[in-house]
């Protein structure tokens, strides 16, 4: 990194006004698995597609959707090697907030970070932009927020929000199952019912990923047999 | 351009560039500035179920007590506990940082942290200074392959025993150890053994003093006793108060409002692309 041979930026602009890297970029994670947040009037869910390549590899031993802060969660849609770098950063500099601050790091303050890492990638040398755009579900004093972060490092806050594969039939689903009363465990079914949309397969506990947190400000990962209720329930 | 290199070795640390200097104003007779330091008895001891820390609350600035009841068990880990002589602020600064780094630590690896991790990392990072961070700690805590205890010196060495001590007061708690600690204590046992050494150190070494905090850890649970004994309680209190005669005339008595808050809404966290 940052080799001599290497000082000048790899994502530089076109005549258009684009950074084609970027582009490429999103035309990576949007053919990654879908995955999906809904922010509901007391939590936030977040939920992925979980398939494998083979029926041979241990699913118990995937985890996509991971815990940034006790209160701050993440599930990435692209490519995962590339999320892990970025989980491991934010991590990081969360802890690094709460030892200067002592307080936890609100989720606007994290999801900022995170986005600064990744425009810095657009414009260093001798680095590629992350090929991942991640959905941030937190729940801090400001109550339960959810935020996209995408490869520019441009972040939005949304009420709901898909990406991946599938993602324009699941935004209009999305669209028109959203209210803003919604609570956290109709937000989940509704989760689980967008991502049966674009499905390929039976859906089960072991091939989806439910995150949420709630009231309680912890967030976690379902286990897949309490994912199962849900999918029972969603029926 | 390679700001990204945080996870990069850092460059910087301790900057040994103005020791000489210092030695030189020394000699020539500059006083060094004092520093808080905790004087202190801390200890620890292995009992049948976990381990149990305890310290005294006195923090002193040369002859003056400057805190009579700062905290001297600090938290590592939900199982691991510290306790911290010398300089307040080393022990403070690395117990704090070695929490943090354990932190990461947990959430990389989704395990409970290990005793001899926290061992591992305060020892490093105090031998990597050679000494100068003045911190002499007391390590417990119970993790998945059981109870352990370990003493950690400034220079960065350790041992590992069922029972320790640390502190001006050590030899004062540990004559109330090495009399009275035997394997397999039960917890009530363990907590009043570790309080009467506490005490004797209170009591016996001047700059060990005020109260008992006491820190219990079994699986899966840790009671922190903060002020478990209070021996040093200021028995009379003056009923008539103290009165101070007016020195200052007040010539004219004015109340200005505070300006009303006005509050700028800035229109959300939205970004444009």
């Amino acid at each position: 990194m940052g080799d001599s041979q290497y000082s000048f930026s790899l994502t530089t602009f076109s005549p258009s006004g684009k950074l084609v890297q970027i582009e490429h970029a999103l035309t990576a994670v949007g053919s990654g698995q879908t995955s999906l947040g809904i922010k509901a009037s007391n939590g936030v869910v977040i939920a992925t597609e979980k398939k494998l390549p083979s029926i041979l590899v241990d699913e118990a031993s995937v985890q996509k959707i991971q815990t940034l802060t006790p209160n701050i969660g993440v599930v990435y849609s692209g490519m995962g090697p590339d999320s892990r770098v970025l989980v491991r950063k934010s991590r990081k500099q969360a802890e690094q907030y709460y030892r200067l601050y002592k307080e936890p790091i609100p989720v606007t303050q994290l999801v900022r970070e995170t986005a600064t890492v990744m425009q810095e990638f657009t414009q260093s040398g001798g680095v590629r932009p992350f090929g991942v755009s991640l959905l941030v579900a937190g729940y801090d004093d400001k109550g339960p927020q959810l935020y996209q972060v995408d490869p520019s490092g441009s972040y939005f806050s949304w009420k709901a929000s898909a990406m991946g594969k599938n993602v324009s039939n699941a935004k209009t689903f999305l669209e028109k199952r959203y209210t803003e009363e919604m609570e956290l465990d109709d937000a989940v079914h509704t989760a689980i019912l967008t991502l049966k949309e674009g499905f390929e397969g039976q859906i089960s506990g072991k091939n989806i990923e439910i995150g949420m947190i709630g009231n309680d400000r912890i967030f976690k990962v379902l286990s897949p047999s309490e994912v199962e209720d849900y999918l029972q329930e969603a029926e | 351009m390679t700001r990204f290199e945080e996870s990069a070795p850092v460059k910087g640390g301790f900057s040994f560039d103005l020791c000489k200097r210092n030695e030189m104003l020394v000699q020539k007779g500059l006083k060094p500035s004092s520093y808080l330091k905790t004087g202190t008895t801390i200890v620890g001891l292995v009992f049948r179920d976990g381990v149990i820390l305890g310290a005294d609350t006195r923090a002193t600035e040369g002859p003056i007590v400057a805190d009579k009841n700062c905290e001297k068990i600090h938290y590592m880990a939900p199982n691991i506990y510290c306790c911290g002589a010398g300089t307040a602020a080393d022990t403070e600064a690395v117990t704090d940082m070695v929490s943090s780094q354990l932190k990461l630590h947990r959430f990389h690896t989704g395990r409970d942290s290990r005793v001899v991790t926290a061992l591992t990392l305060l020892k490093s990072h105090l031998f990597s200074y050679q000494g100068h961070v003045s911190a002499a700690l007391v390590l417990g805590g119970v993790d998945v392959t059981g109870p352990h205890l370990h003493t950690i010196y400034p220079h960065g060495s350790t041992d590992t025993l069922p029972f320790a001590t640390m502190g001006s007061g050590s030899l004062a708690a540990m004559a109330i150890f090495e009399s009275k600690y035997r394997e397999g204590l039960t917890r009530d046992e363990g907590v009043k053994l570790v309080a009467e050494a506490i005490s004797s150190g209170i009591f016996n070494d001047l700059g060990s003093g005020s109260n008992v905090d006491v820190c219990v850890i079994t699986k899966g649970n840790r009671e922190y006793l903060r002020n478990y004994m209070l021996p040093n309680l200021r028995t009379y209190v003056s009923e008539k108060g103290y009165s101070f005669s007016k020195k200052t005339e007040v010539l004219m008595t004015k109340i200005t409002p505070l300006r009303e808050l006005v509050e700028v809404n800035e229109g959300g966290d939205a970004m444009e692309e």
